[in-house]
């Protein structure tokens, strides 16, 4: 099986996945107590506004009959309109969507940025003083609350040295460069300890190959050694690590956008079940669902490209 | 014959005779901001961290607070709440006549108003403005329910016509549902409208990215000449407190919107930081539910609120910045009466009412907090200590705070903690919801019915006379606090917190704010 027919397969996976995940999260929103026109309405929700609302918005029909008018406006592209805003949910979530892909890129950007050096550090000197304290030290930012170490660096950064803006998304490729770099170490910093300790064990062990030793034998220099030979063959496990940690911090991302004041998709996600803005909630969590098993496509795409050894037919 | 009123004797009016007694919450009012070396300057963009997004800028239908506030700054009613929050002053109309039968107002409106698009207004978008309010069927209408008809006999007057004698009208008109708009929407439809919204206040529309930040800018056809002072006014969408905290001494913000309780102590003695605690309406309540035993007995609800220790209350909620409730109005509003009995801590008391019960050895029942409200769960865990004297077994239940409302609403809780801000600078709006089983919202959804209570309410509406309406709410508010058909709690001040180049930022007692007289100082 060639490549493009690999991604084409794996899209088309996308689908059942999709509607999976549409039909738990429609009868889950649905069969939880609460009603988005009490919420508008607030103490002046009367019976007779309240039933008005639900006409208007549908919510008077029995929910299969509401879950296939959803579904047959997905298929058209429509994810219906925001009840709480009373526009279009697709081009809410995509307003949103930007700055959530923005800090999860970010983040793993600066995660794969610390994670090698110091993986590589700590492997080409096992047990010395320096392996222990790069084995320890990020653990630290594993065991701490992302939101703690969050407003510690913003007190730090932001609040003392004004080195960066207190929250927010700025404007402009720049400007999102600038704002986002908090948020986007806060997360990297909780992401990096795992990535560190996968990479260093496999580099450990490719160290201990044959191949390597021969190539040490035949000259290689040590950086051209470490990049060509070492990396390359020991970051594919980080990658899987990689995958399945973004994968939960694609989900994760509410906290992070909560402190910061990100208006990403995980604070309109949190505000919309609150709202009980159905349409939002189910667009949003399609959203991350298509994410998560796209986000673990590249992992597996990033396989092939790291390791030509790699076939597309297992 | 017609009476006339001028502009200096409605202010009077509406404060001379009413009855001031306590003033504020324990807040300290006032407009902003330490002494500004010089004057107001003009320029500068105000960015105010608001809790949360508004919702719509359809003043007729919504009733979000964060959507209220900024859309105020566009409309402009004819008349607006004075700074004390207990009258009206002339606002897009600079006086008023009223017939002898009292059914029929004839309004002067402004010379010189135009709204921010250069067009003046005319009294054919004030009777539009109005009638459309008079039609939202999801919205504001119920305070127009007295005007029958409006008219426009020439551009600058404007003629409404009431079913019957009604005291409240100049308070209902100053509600923002009642906020100026240009006729017929400008040839737009509704929805088209409200997406960019026009009108004569001193801002104008620029964009809202939903869920991130709503701007306004300087409307150069203001009609007061000077202002307003800023250029532009951004609201950032920040629910989370500290976040606020930190843009506000991080400069990213200059205001905070509700900065939490626990923080107001320290933030009064931060650098380049001032705390205000504005005077406000805002009434917390312990709902009974007269549906259910024994909410029915006059001696149980009694006792509960003789039980409850109010300053207790407001040290753990407010950490100190509030004031124990004796009335079912709070100062702040017109005919408010001090002295009202409203029941307080008294053991030995309420345990001689608990004997006088259906329930002499005490039950078992329920109260409904919203999860996640921290405040709210205080507040049950006092009660539960407290009521356990009287033999009472109160039971927590935290629920989802939608769940809770909507239990509320449908009377399906024993008891329930509720609050209440006003809309109006006048007590009619919620004396009817509170005591009045037949308004839509069944005494506050409490199901209370004292008919002498509900007979002097009606009454009050229709009573012109101020000093007769101050006896008819005296007799109101006694009923209220005897019956204890609700527990009167606390009333809170308005918490903002704003950086010290912020002038002129003032809160009414209903939450309005003139941001034309803010500015920033260098």
């Amino acid at each position: 099986m060639g490549r493009m027919t690999f991604v084409v397969r794996r899209l088309l996976m996308l689908v059942p996945v999709a509607i999976g995940v549409t039909i738990v999260v429609f009868f889950m929103i649905h069969l939880i107590p609460g009603d988005p026109a009490q919420t508008i309405l607030g103490i002046h929700a009367t019976p007779k506004a309240i039933a008005i609302l639900h006409r208007q918005w549908g919510l008077n029909r029995p929910l299969v009959s509401q879950y296939w008018l959803f579904m047959d406006r997905l298929v058209h592209g429509n994810l219906g309109l925001s009840l709480y805003y009373g526009t279009s949910a697709a081009s809410l979530i995509l307003s949103r969507l930007p700055a959530t892909l923005w800090l999860i890129a970010y983040a793993a950007v600066l995660a794969v940025a610390v994670s090698v050096p110091l993986a590589m550090i700590a492997a080409t000197r096992k047990d010395a003083v320096r392996d222990h304290v790069v084995r320890a030290v990020p653990l630290l930012g594993l065991g701490m609350p992302p939101f703690w170490v969050g407003i510690l660096l913003v007190y730090a950064l932001a609040i003392h040295v004004h080195a960066f803006p207190v929250s927010g998304y700025g404007t402009g490729f720049g400007g999102h460069l600038h704002a986002m770099f908090l948020p986007a170490l806060t997360v990297a910093i909780a992401l990096a300890p795992v990535v560190i300790r996968s990479l260093r064990a496999s580099m450990l062990n490719v160290l201990g190959a044959e191949y390597i030793t021969t190539a040490r034998s035949k000259g290689v220099p040590g950086p051209r050694l470490f990049l060509r030979h070492v990396l390359r063959n020991a970051v594919i496990p980080a990658v899987t690590v990689l995958g399945i940690n973004i994968g939960f911090l694609i989900g994760g991302t509410v906290i992070i956008e909560n402190v910061f004041a990100i208006p990403g998709i995980g604070q309109l996600m949190i505000n919309s079940i609150f709202q009980r803005d159905f349409p939002v909630v189910q667009g949003v969590t399609l959203v991350f669902g298509v994410l998560v098993v796209l986000v673990n496509l590249l992992a597996d795409l990033s396989y092939a490209a790291l390791d030509p050894r790699v076939r597309f037919d297992r | 014959m017609k009476f006339r009123m001028s502009t200096a004797k409605t202010l009077i009016t509406a404060g001379a005779l009413v009855v001031l007694a306590g003033c504020g919450s324990g807040g300290s009012g006032g407009a902003s901001g330490p002494a500004a070396t010089g004057g107001p300057v003009h320029g500068g963009n105000l960015v105010f961290a608001a809790v949360q997004d508004a919702q719509s800028m359809n003043n007729t239908t919504v009733f979000d607070n964060n959507s209220i506030w900024i859309f105020e700054q566009i409309f402009q009613p004819l008349y607006t709440v004075t700074d004390n929050g207990k009258g009206v002053k002339p606002w897009l109309a600079t006086s008023y006549t009223m017939s002898t039968d009292k059914k029929t107002y004839t309004f002067k409106l402004r010379p010189g108003v135009k709204f921010s698009n250069g067009k003046p207004m005319t009294s054919a978008d004030v009777r539009f403005s109005i009638d459309q309010n008079r039609k939202a069927t999801q919205g504001w209408a119920y305070l127009d329910s007295a005007i029958s008809s409006v008219d426009a006999p020439d551009p600058s007057t404007v003629v409404i016509h009431l079913k019957f004698p009604w005291a409240p009208l100049l308070a209902d008109l100053s509600i923002f549902a009642n906020g100026i708009v240009p006729n017929n929407y400008g040839g737009q439809t509704e929805a088209q409208f409200y997406q960019h919204p026009i009108g004569t206040g001193p801002f104008k529309w620029d964009y809202w990215h939903k869920g991130q930040a709503l701007k306004l800018v300087r409307n150069t056809f203001y009609w007061q000449k000077g202002l307003p002072y800023l250029n532009s006014i951004t609201w950032t969408d920040v629910a989370n407190d500290n976040t606020r905290e930190l843009q506000l001494k991080g400069g990213q913000a200059q205001i905070d919107q509700t900065p939490a309780w626990s923080t107001v102590s320290s933030l009064k003695s931060t650098a380049g930081v001032v705390m205000h605690l504005f005077n406000s309406t805002q009434t917390n309540y312990l709902a009974f539910n007269e549906l259910r035993k024994p909410f029915q007995d006059v001696h149980v609800r009694r006792a509960i609120s003789l039980a409850i220790d109010r300053n207790a209350l407001v040290k753990a909620v407010l950490f100190g910045n509030g004031k124990p409730a004796n009335s079912l109005f709070p100062p702040q509003v017109p005919f408010y009466q001090a002295s009202t009995p409203g029941l307080q801590l008294n053991i030995a008391q309420a345990k001689a009412e608990m004997a006088k019960s259906s329930v002499p050895h005490g039950f078992t029942t329920t109260i409904l907090v919203p999860a996640g409200n921290s405040d709210y769960v205080t507040i049950a865990t006092i009660l539960q200590s407290e009521l356990k004297p009287l033999g009472i077994k109160l039971n927590i239940t935290q629920l989802d705070p939608n769940v809770v409302n909507k239990d509320e609403q449908s009377l399906k809780y024993d008891m329930v903690l509720t609050l209440w801000t006003m809309d109006i600078p006048d007590p009619d709006e919620l004396a009817t919801f509170a005591v009045d089983p037949k308004s839509g919202a069944r005494s506050f959804f409490t199901n209370y019915d004292n008919p002498t209570v509900v007979k002097d309410t009606h009454l009050a509406e229709r009573t012109t006379d101020p000093a007769a309406r101050q006896t008819l709410y005296n007799i109101v508010q006694a009923g209220a606090a005897n019956d204890a058909f609700m527990a009167f709690l606390y009333y809170s001040p308005y918490p903002y917190a704003t950086t010290t180049n912020v002038h002129g930022f003032f809160v009414t007692p209903l939450g309005n704010m003139h941001m034309e007289n803010v500015w920033l100082s260098k």
